[in-house]
């Protein structure tokens, strides 16, 4: 087996590369972020403000070559700025359609709790279908399709909370934390130095970054390793504090994140730490506790926790040893 | 290698010699270091020569052989060179020597037939603590499994124990300070301490020996009983039996002694065993003693040979011994001998014997179904007297007194009771067979201890010569046990005794007693020994030995259950260190997860090697991520391990060893025996 680089292993060091030169100290979340990005799914960052969750979002966006856009959500978006509407054209005497914001290969949805359940929604759709329908007329947004959206989860009032069964659409959430010292002060002497993310240059091209995308599609992954994910899915829905569960999705987006992050170290297979690396940001966000745990103040990173310690990790085709 | 193998070669040495009180360490020294040698040659010749590594077992078993037939079996080579005879030698040594040893007294002739067993133990000691070097720790066992096996010969007390423990804890030590091992010398060298310390603390007698509780008695050869022949040869007087020279009187030697008698036949016990080097006086016998010798030369042919009742040594034969009676037994001469034996005689004064009691440790023989009259009979003869010295003198003095000693050509013959009861209480004639067996019967009867000895009476010593002992002088004789003395012989057919000149200093002690007996009407019943006051029952038991015992007991258990651990431990290793491919790469990931979890690092089943490093101590980071990167290959890619992963792997494990082997004492002991 080759330990080369792989293609995909390129991309995301150049990626990676570009996007670090303004978000300082975060080489984790810069790599789960370009895992979902190589997995084809979307991202949900959620954190307190000043952590840089829009600075991510932008930097990811302006590192690749496509088209992007941003849409701030507030209260008086509607669904229509979001996917795009029919206008009548006197000359032509015809409705021509207008696409929206969602028309991009990396959009950015920020503080999308702002936005009504009705936008929310209409965002949602998208997401999952990958095209927009108006008037009964189907319109497939660019390939490769990439939802960066950001939420702020204090200051809940005129919020909108996503709904679970919606939040499941979202590949990984993920969480900026607080950065440590050092990195602050790189933060702020990049800050001051004057680096603007709208100024940082694409360096991944639509067809390279479909390229690594296809490649790490072909990823391997070892049937024990599968078992291993369904496993751990399988326990959140058996789990005392759990009201409901993960979804075979859920399974889905485990191994399909674990193959990006496997990519972004150059591997052409994934291993186990991948999984375990992904379990958190994958599977965090579509577990619904008992009103009891919440009242215990135990989160759904506790129960993925102990779910990590406890599943004993696969070792395939070593049984005896 | 080669300073580990020096310690390896003085750990297995130790054990060797520890077989000292059985061979006598004069006798293991050379053996024991010609094979160690040979190993120390094997171990070199492969270091020179590398081609020869696979083989070094072989070479070393080869080379060990032949140092042994060099040095122990000299006799069977050719010009230096082994033979068949010596192959047989060996082989012999490998299946019968160690019989032969449990089959003889102790300490052993130092032979090669009983020798050889103990340096070819010490042979496979060293040649699998070489082959298994690579694991100090595990090398130490073939030596600890013949330090078990020679304390099962006969375990060491005393200072003694204490010194052999403290020399093979240097060596042990001395091997365990390599760095691989240096966890487990601290543990190793205390339980060697502890061990001997334990020992030391028994006492100075041998603690325990498997010939107390494994004996095996030699083969007793199928041959006429020297009682029956006693007629026989009184037909035949002038024949020569044998001759003895000595400087001390001789007065009677026997050649077999009867216990058994069921009713018809006279039977010897069957107790022989090999005669070794010497045999020290009996147990029971606590009056002083004075060592004897005389050179016999013995005609014809036959198994039984003259002797004493404690025998010391014989040089010349190496005859079977039944130290309880004295016989010696040649099973299979079939011409005369010519050798010299030594004897215990006991040195005790006439009143003293006198006064004596009879031994209450020995079983009295059967009897069979006594005829009627006979007990009334021994009863009259003793007076009723309780059972003493002076009633044994008293029931000797009536048989000379009131039977007649038979002459001529027509001698009675047998020792059965129909024979017995004719001659009490019919004809009251007999020659010295019915008069030893009828004496034997009668003291049994009354409860005294009593045995019948068939031999000759010694004539009279010629001047300057050797004394002749011719068939005419054949005699039975009846012994009985006196309480500190032994077996005391007696002589109711009056037919042993001559002059002073020719009576042993024991015979003539009890010629002595008897002269100096009361008449039987006035013979006092000697006074009760005084009550002892530790005669109330008790729960059964001697708490004062029990205790030490307990203690060994639990000492035992304990380093048993401390020992266990490491031990298995270290198997656990050594079977994880065999597997290749994928599953040795999983192994040597195992054994790191095992050596951290024992050093304290919160394993869970969860945990991959990089999860391990997250939380575990920062100098073993770098192998437990080398370790990760070999099981993501071997694991996950799809291309499986070679060898040179499984090494890689192994290598980051001695990484994390060598890295946890930097912590404190304290916390690496705790590692060596934690139980996971």
């Amino acid at each position: 087996m080759t330990t080369q680089p792989t293609r995909a292993g390129e991309v995301y060091e150049r990626i990676a590369a570009n996007v670090q030169r303004v978000v300082r100290g975060k080489p984790d979340v810069v790599r789960l972020a370009v895992a979902a990005l190589f997995s084809e799914g979307h991202l949900l960052i959620e954190d307190v403000p000043g952590l840089g969750k829009t600075t991510l979002a932008r930097c990811l966006a302006r590192s690749i070559g496509g088209t992007w856009n941003r849409i701030q959500f507030t209260p008086d978006l509607l669904p229509g700025d979001i996917t795009g509407v029919q206008v009548y054209h006197q000359h032509g005497e015809e409705f021509v359609f207008h696409p929206g914001g969602v028309f991009a290969n990396v959009v950015l949805a920020d503080e999308i709790n702002r936005g009504t359940p009705k936008t929310q929604s209409a965002l949602l759709e998208v997401m999952s279908e990958q095209r927009v329908t108006v008037d009964a007329v189907r319109h497939d947004v660019p390939r490769p399709f990439l939802v960066i959206a950001t939420q702020n989860p204090i200051e809940m009032a005129g919020t909108y909370r996503l709904p679970e069964a919606q939040l499941d659409r979202f590949l990984m959430r993920l969480r900026m934390g607080y950065p440590s010292l050092e990195a602050e002060v790189m933060v702020i002497i990049s800050d001051r130095a004057g680096v603007d993310p709208d100024e940082l240059p694409a360096v991944v091209d639509i067809p390279t970054l479909q390229t690594a995308v296809a490649e790490v599609r072909g990823t391997r992954i070892d049937t024990a390793l599968v078992r291993y994910a369904a496993t751990l899915t399988a326990a959140t829905r058996q789990y005392a504090d759990v009201r409901y569960g993960a979804s075979p999705r859920g399974s889905i987006a485990l191994i399909r994140a674990a193959q990006g992050l496997a990519a972004t170290h150059g591997r052409e297979y994934v291993t186990v730490d991948d999984i375990k690396q992904v379990a958190h940001p994958v599977l965090d966000h579509r577990l619904i506790l008992t009103p009891d745990a919440e009242l215990r103040q135990r989160g759904a990173a506790d129960v993925v926790a102990d779910l990590l310690a406890k599943i004993p990790v696969p070792v395939a085709g070593a049984a005896g040893a | 290698m080669r300073t580990r193998t020096c310690w390896l070669l003085a750990a297995s040495a130790v054990p060797g010699l520890l077989f000292a009180p059985v061979f006598g360490l004069r006798a293991l020294v050379l053996p024991v270091v010609a094979v160690l040698v040979a190993c120390w040659a094997a171990v070199e010749l492969c270091e020179r020569l590398p081609a020869l590594r696979p083989a070094r077992p072989a070479l070393a078993f080869l080379l060990g052989l032949l140092a042994l037939t060099g040095v122990s079996l000299p006799h069977t080579t050719f010009h230096g060179l082994p033979t068949v005879d010596g192959v047989r030698a060996l082989v012999a040594g490998f299946t019968d020597s160690w019989q032969l040893t449990l089959q003889s007294t102790w300490p052993v002739r130092p032979e090669p037939e009983l020798l050889l067993f103990v340096p070819l133990l010490v042979l496979f000691a060293a040649m699998a603590g070489i082959e298994l070097l690579r694991w100090p720790a595990v090398a130490v066992l073939p030596s600890l499994v013949l330090v078990a096996l020679s304390q099962a010969f006969v375990a060491v007390s005393g200072v003694w124990a204490a010194l052999v423990a403290l020399g093979y804890a240097a060596a042990v030590a001395g091997l365990l300070s390599s760095r691989a091992a240096r966890g487990a010398v601290v543990p190793t060298v205390a339980l060697c301490l502890v061990a001997g310390v334990a020992g030391a603390a028994l006492g100075p007698g041998p603690a325990f020996s498997l010939r107390d509780s494994r004996s095996a008695p030699a083969a007793l050869p199928r041959a006429a009983s020297p009682l029956s022949e006693v007629a026989t040869r009184l037909s035949n007087p002038d024949e020569v039996v044998f001759s003895h020279s000595g400087g001390v009187p001789v007065d009677r030697w026997r050649l077999v002694v009867l216990e058994d008698f069921d009713g018809v036949t006279w039977t010897p016990p069957d107790r022989y065993h090999r005669l070794g080097v010497g045999i020290g006086p009996p147990p029971e016998v606590t009056v002083p003693t004075a060592a004897h010798s005389a050179r016999l030369t013995v005609a014809g042919s036959g198994p039984w040979l003259p002797s004493q009742a404690m025998p010391a040594a014989v040089d010349g034969v190496a005859p079977l011994v039944d130290r309880t009676t004295g016989a010696l037994l040649a099973p299979d001469r079939a011409g005369p001998v010519e050798y010299e034996l030594r004897w215990w005689a006991p040195e005790v004064d006439p009143e003293r014997l006198r006064d004596s009691g009879l031994s209450t440790d020995v079983v009295p023989g059967g009897l069979g179904i006594v005829p009627p009259g006979v007990a009334d009979l021994a009863r009259t003869a003793t007076g009723g007297a309780r059972p003493t010295f002076r009633t044994a003198l008293v029931l000797e003095q009536y048989l000379s007194r009131e039977y007649r000693v038979a002459t001529g050509a027509d001698l009675p013959t047998g020792s059965g009771w129909p024979q017995l009861r004719d001659f009490l209480l019919e004809t009251r004639r007999g020659t010295s067979e019915q008069f030893a067996a009828a004496y034997v019967v009668l003291a049994r009867i009354v409860g005294i201890p009593a045995r019948l000895a068939v031999g000759y009476r010694a004539p009279r010593p010629p001047a300057g010569g050797p004394v002749v002992v011719r068939n005419r002088d054949v005699l039975a004789w009846p012994e009985v046990a006196v309480t500190g003395v032994g077996w005391v012989p007696l002589d109711p057919a009056g037919a042993a005794g001559g002059d002073d000149s020719a009576r042993s200093p024991l015979e003539r002690v009890t010629a002595a007693a008897r002269a100096g007996l009361p008449p039987p009407d006035r013979l006092p019943d000697p006074p009760l020994p005084p009550p002892t006051t530790s005669a109330e029952p008790g729960p059964g038991f001697d708490l004062p030995r029990l205790v030490p015992l307990v203690g060994l007991g639990l000492l035992a258990l304990l380093a048993v259950a401390v020992l266990a651990v490491p031990v298995v431990k270290a198997v656990r290793t050594w079977r994880r260190r065999r597997l290749t491919g994928t599953r040795g790469v999983v192994a040597a990931w195992c054994e790191a997860r095992d050596l951290l979890r024992a050093h304290g690092a919160p394993v869970t089943p969860g945990m991959t090697a990089r999860d391990l490093a997250a939380v575990a101590d920062r100098s073993v980071v770098d192998g437990l991520h080398r370790l990760a990167a070999g099981l993501d290959v071997a694991l996950w890619s799809g291309a499986g391990a070679g060898g040179g992963d499984v090494a890689a792997a192994w290598s980051a494990v001695r990484e994390i060893r060598r890295a946890l082997a930097r912590r404190p004492v304290g916390a690496r002991l705790r590692a060596v025996f934690a139980v996971r």
